[in-house]
């Protein structure tokens, strides 16, 4: 309850502590990846002998169902920085603030419904998993 | 009951790829040991994010064929390459040199594509951690 009590408070937001219940990995597989998958599926085009068929929506709950996934993106990089998850205050805080900046250009697209602008996104997006995959995991990997 | 491999082969060609399924490092899923060349029609191309996917008809040496799939890397990067929408369509014939997946499924990460007309370019991601084999022209030396 601490965190609710310094909400909006500058003096005392600063010294809040968290609880977090999920490690990295699990943030990775219920949180982060789920809203990345719902982006990356919204955008480009499947291609066959018959024709092609666009994936971005075409209702406001559609996109609106992009603009969700869009923001738990933006929020999934301040959670990454939260004690207990961040591993330094460098790299990992940089990538971690580029997952910011990415979601929030991806809700403002997903908000004008501007299919070409998710898909650039998208792209981005994936730049900053392979970014701190590297850095991060990819050698427990192999 | 026992389902004939290619029938199996031909009902994960016309499965989508789910991102989630799509997201991962090169040694999650495919193997190192294991470069392959497909050559036959382009069927089908998943022109999203995070990996295009070329879905191809590969000729076998006995004459038949088998429905493949090979990953690429992100549209944005292809672009970047000379591979285009228009340029990797469906009913082109393309020559493909990767690795095959872990679990012997039709399914490969591509490195290499070669064109009908003989242009051969860079289809992977950089920094997955797919082999240092001379595909990817941003791998430095050791």
């Amino acid at each position: 309850m601490s965190a609710l009590v310094g909400c909006g408070d500058p003096e005392t937001s600063s010294i809040a502590d968290y609880e977090t219940s999920l490690d990295v990995e699990q943030l990775m597989h219920y949180v982060l990846e789920p809203a990345a998958d719902i982006v990356w599926d919204s955008a480009g085009t499947i291609a066959t002998l018959e024709g092609v068929e666009d994936l971005a929506p075409t209702t406001d709950e559609g996109w609106f169902r992009v603009q969700h996934a869009a923001a738990v993106v933006t929020e999934s990089g301040n959670l990454l920085l939260m004690p207990g998850r961040a591993e330094d205050g460098n790299d990992w805080r940089e990538i971690s603030l580029g997952l910011v900046s990415t979601g929030t250009a991806l809700m403002n697209a997903a908000e004008e419904q501007n299919a070409d602008a998710i898909f650039d996104l998208g792209g981005q997006l994936y730049n900053v998993c392979v970014a701190c995959h590297q850095r991060y995991w990819m050698e427990n990997d192999q | 009951m026992k389902v004939p491999n290619l029938t199996i082969a031909l009902l994960a060609a016309l499965l989508p790829i789910s991102s989630a399924q799509a997201h991962h490092a090169f040694g999650a899923e495919f193997d190192p040991n294991r470069p392959l060349l497909i050559k036959g029609e382009v069927i089908k191309v998943e022109w999203v994010n995070p990996h295009a996917w070329i879905h191809i008809s590969r000729e076998m040496e006995d004459g038949t064929t088998e429905s493949w799939m090979v990953e690429g890397g992100t549209p944005n990067t292809l672009l970047r390459r000379g591979i285009t929408r228009d340029s990797l369509k469906p009913g082109i014939y393309l020559v493909v040199d990767g690795y095959q997946s872990k679990d012997r499924s039709n399914r490969a990460n591509g490195r290499n594509i070669t064109y009908a007309d003989g242009t051969t370019l860079f289809l992977g991601s950089s920094g997955t951690g797919a082999p240092r084999d001379g595909a990817d022209p941003r791998d430095r030396p050791r």
